[in-house]
């Protein structure tokens, strides 16, 4: 099974519009991909002029807040002084179990999918005059600022919405690699967020254990 | 559809699971695009029809239940229009209304005899399996298309809407002017193959609504009826009860300083107003707006009147149409709501509509007894429904200039009858190793495919009876009102309409709340209708009552 990998578009974001657009974001895949019985239920974005659909599953909403909260953490104790782009990675996968040797008994996850989420988190003003483009310079007369600001976040919904459209494109065009749905409601095929940072040095680490387990045994070789 | 070379079990999974496409998508493209008048049944167990494809929707709309289906060929696409329509812009007060298809969806099976066909019984799994990610797409997708917007300030401000939403299903469409096709864009979803051919989703949208101007804002001077009892055309006044009836709580209407701890309003004993008045109670201290109109949709999670200075609940009796509209002098195109006679059903908890065709105009707000305050002038519209909804969509597929009306005698039908009692239905397909359900008894069509008439007829009994226990609380309590109403006031006042019964699906629960000062004209204008409709009734009921003249300009 090959595993279908979505680089989704790379978003502007602020500080404060993160969770939202994370949720909206994530909660779109996993609708999508929840195949199990699920009661869909429309959530309208505050700062956005969008509706999406979440599965319904308080469980899952859950686990994905506590995870955006990790995100949100992380990215204030790091900020983003070099206009890094934050990747969430959103993973699915199978789980086979190997053959219990005297060594190891892991289980082995084989991803079929993966998700990456690009976010470019503006740096946080702080209250003072930053150099970063997206501070709000308090010199400014407030009409430009706000005017700025209104544009800036035109820009991301119209952004937004296209990456909406790009899960719904992916969804629909790959369709083959998607294993058979167990008999459970709401999300039916385990998976994994994970964060990390382009420039991160585990970040590669990551990506080609990832790449190691996905792939065809004699790749390794 | 070529049945050579298929085991008869493969194949019949196949229709189901074709027949059941066919229905799901239309009711999802329904419920995101028709505002429904009734409580969504959220809550509680998912039917088992409701389990196909995973998606748990709730009940169908009303709308679908009086679609005449049985006649339809799995075969022929089902093109459904999502219309636009809007008053003329040059006609004040004629009935002219420009329609606008804003959407086209287009499903159908496209039967390809050249496909290999896949012999073996993954097929119909796999097939069953992509048909499930379409359709979550198709849901995603009609909430990020610009029509959805029409459908939330429809649904949540049907009376400052200057528009209506409308649809049209047909198994062919006249294709789109030149014109037309420029403003509008095409997306297609990957299709899903099939036996010997191929499922697929399209969609031709307009891109562009501001052209119709749908934020724009509509005055409505009069207000609507806070407790609507019930047509007097179906069920005769009944004499006034006493107004001490079997209500326990009062209502608390127009607050307004002392004046309010005096008078005792009821508790509507209705069925869909039983949640509201628990609620209201607890609004004591809220300043009200207006009149309250009473929304009976569950797209309402509060009921506001726009226009202020009337305080005055004044609850309606069910009027014809062609009674009231004469009495209003107002110019405007608005009128009191309606009570179309045809309705039968005032509790928004029967899902089933016996209204039938009806149902297909956004009136389903009517069918249920709410009185939505309907920015078209109801009379009229309601003439118009009179020609045009009878049958209206199984009058529509014969409407058309094809010759291929969809009325193929072929073995393959759309069937509505997929409950088959809940006990029978097991819902295949979700796991591999399932076994594969009956097949020869779900898929061909049973005897009584009247899935309407056989709930309808319980429910209506059901509901005529707690129609007319309220309607005798209901003349008690507007007696009531009328006597203790206080004066009018320039103040706003604040009804909230939060039934208990109605669960507020998330997408509509944000409804968008609008306060519009009125006029003094505006308020006299409905004084006057107040007062005529004051006299009708106590003239009806006799003498018993005495009503005190409702002072106060």
């Amino acid at each position: 099974m090959n595993c279908e990998v979505c680089q989704l578009k790379e978003l502007d974001v602020e500080h404060f519009e993160i969770r939202e657009v994370l949720r909206c974001i994530l909660h779109t895949i996993l609708f999508h991909r929840a195949l199990g019985l699920v009661r869909p239920k429309d959530i309208d974005l505050e700062l956005f002029e969008i509706t999406y659909v979440q599965c319904g599953d308080v469980e899952l909403e859950r686990k994905i807040d506590e995870k955006i909260d990790q995100f949100i953490d992380r990215v204030e104790k790091h900020p983003n002084k070099k206009n890094q782009v934050i990747i969430i990675c959103l993973s699915f996968y199978e789980v086979k179990n190997k053959q219990a040797t005297w060594f190891t008994n892991k289980v082995e996850r084989l991803h079929w999918e993966q998700w990456y989420i690009n976010l470019n988190v503006a740096q946080h003003p702080k209250g003072h005059l930053g150099k970063s483009h997206s501070s709000k310079v308090v010199v400014d007369p407030g009409d430009i600022a706000t005017e700025a600001r209104s544009a800036r976040r035109g820009a991301l919904e119209s952004s937004l919405r296209d990456v909406l459209f790009q899960i719904i494109r992916f969804v629909n065009e790959k369709k083959d690699h998607v294993p058979p749905i167990p008999n459970l409601e709401g999300v039916s095929f385990p998976y994994e967020i994970t964060i990390s940072s382009s420039s991160d040095s585990a970040f590669g680490m990551d990506m080609f254990k990832r790449m190691l387990q996905t792939g065809h045994p004699t790749m390794l070789s | 559809m070529d049945l050579h070379g298929y085991p008869q079990a493969e194949h019949g999974r196949f229709e189901q699971i074709l027949n059941q496409f066919l229905l799901k998508s239309l009711h999802i493209i329904l419920d995101s695009r028709v505002p429904a008048n009734r409580p969504s049944s959220r809550g509680g167990e998912i039917k088992k029809s409701d389990k196909w494809f995973n998606l748990a929707l709730g009940d169908r709309p009303a709308a679908m239940d009086s679609l005449s289906f049985w006649n339809r060929s799995l075969m022929e696409p089902m093109i459904i229009d999502i219309i636009l329509v809007q008053e003329s812009p040059n006609s004040s007060s004629t009935d002219m209304f420009t329609e606008t298809v804003v959407e086209r969806w287009i499903v159908q099976y496209d039967s390809q005899r050249s496909l290999a066909p896949q012999i073996g019984d993954a097929s119909y799994k796999k097939t069953y399996k992509k048909s499930i990610i379409l359709l979550r797409s198709v849901y995603s997708t009609l909430r990020l298309l610009p029509a959805y917007k029409a459908f939330r300030k429809q649904s949540s401000s049907k009376q400052n809407c200057n528009f209506e939403i409308n649809y049209k299903i047909c198994s062919f469409s006249s294709p789109f002017s030149r014109e037309e096709e420029e403003s509008m864009k095409k997306y297609s979803f990957t299709p899903v193959d099939a036996q010997q051919g191929r499922l697929s989703v399209s969609v031709i949208y307009r891109e562009d609504l501001s052209d119709f101007n749908l934020d724009a804002f509509v005055s409505c001077p009069l207000e609507i009826i806070t407790d609507y009892v019930g047509s007097l055309l179906t069920d005769p006044m009944r004499a006034f009860p006493s107004t001490s009836s079997e209500k326990s709580r009062p209502t608390s209407f127009p607050i307004r300083g002392k004046q309010s701890n005096s008078s005792s309003p009821f508790q509507r004993p209705h069925s869909w107003t039983s949640g509201i008045h628990r609620d209201v109670s607890t609004q004591q201290s809220q300043p009200f707006s207006g009149s309250p109109p009473l929304y009976r949709s569950p797209s309402f999670s509060r009921l506001r009147s726009e226009t202020a200075p009337m305080s005055i609940p004044h609850p309606m009796m069910a009027r014809s149409p062609r009674y009231l509209s004469p009495n209003l002098s107002d110019p405007s195109r608005h009128s009191l709501p309606p009570l179309s006679p045809r309705n039968t059903k005032y509790d928004p908890s029967s899902h089933e509509s016996s209204s039938g065709i009806r149902s297909v105009r956004r009136h389903d707000s009517l069918r249920a007894g709410e009185l939505s305050n309907t920015p078209i002038n109801v009379s009229q519209k309601l003439s118009r429904d009179a020609k045009e909804d009878s049958g209206r969509f199984s009058s529509l597929l014969s409407s058309s200039s094809s010759p291929r009306v969809g009325f193929s005698r072929s073995s393959s039908r759309l069937s509505f009858q997929d409950d088959f009692g809940d006990s029978d239905f097991s819902c295949p397909f979700i796991v591999d190793d399932v076994d594969p359900p009956d097949s020869q008894t779900s898929f061909l069509l049973p005897h009584s495919l009247n899935l309407d008439g056989r709930n309808s007829s319980d429910v209506s009994s059901q509901t005529s009876s707690t129609a007319k226990k309220s309607q005798d609380a209901a003349v008690g309590a507007l007696v009531h009102m009328l006597r203790t109403a206080p004066p009018l006031r320039k103040d706003s006042s604040y009804y909230t309409s939060h039934s208990s019964k109605i669960e507020i699906e998330g997408e509509v629960g944000a409804a968008s709340e609008f306060f519009k000062p009125r006029k003094t004209s505006d308020a006299l204008e409905e004084l006057k209708v107040y007062k005529e409709m004051k006299d009708i009734l106590l003239s009806k009921s006799g003498a018993r009552v005495a009503g005190k003249e409702n002072t106060g300009t």
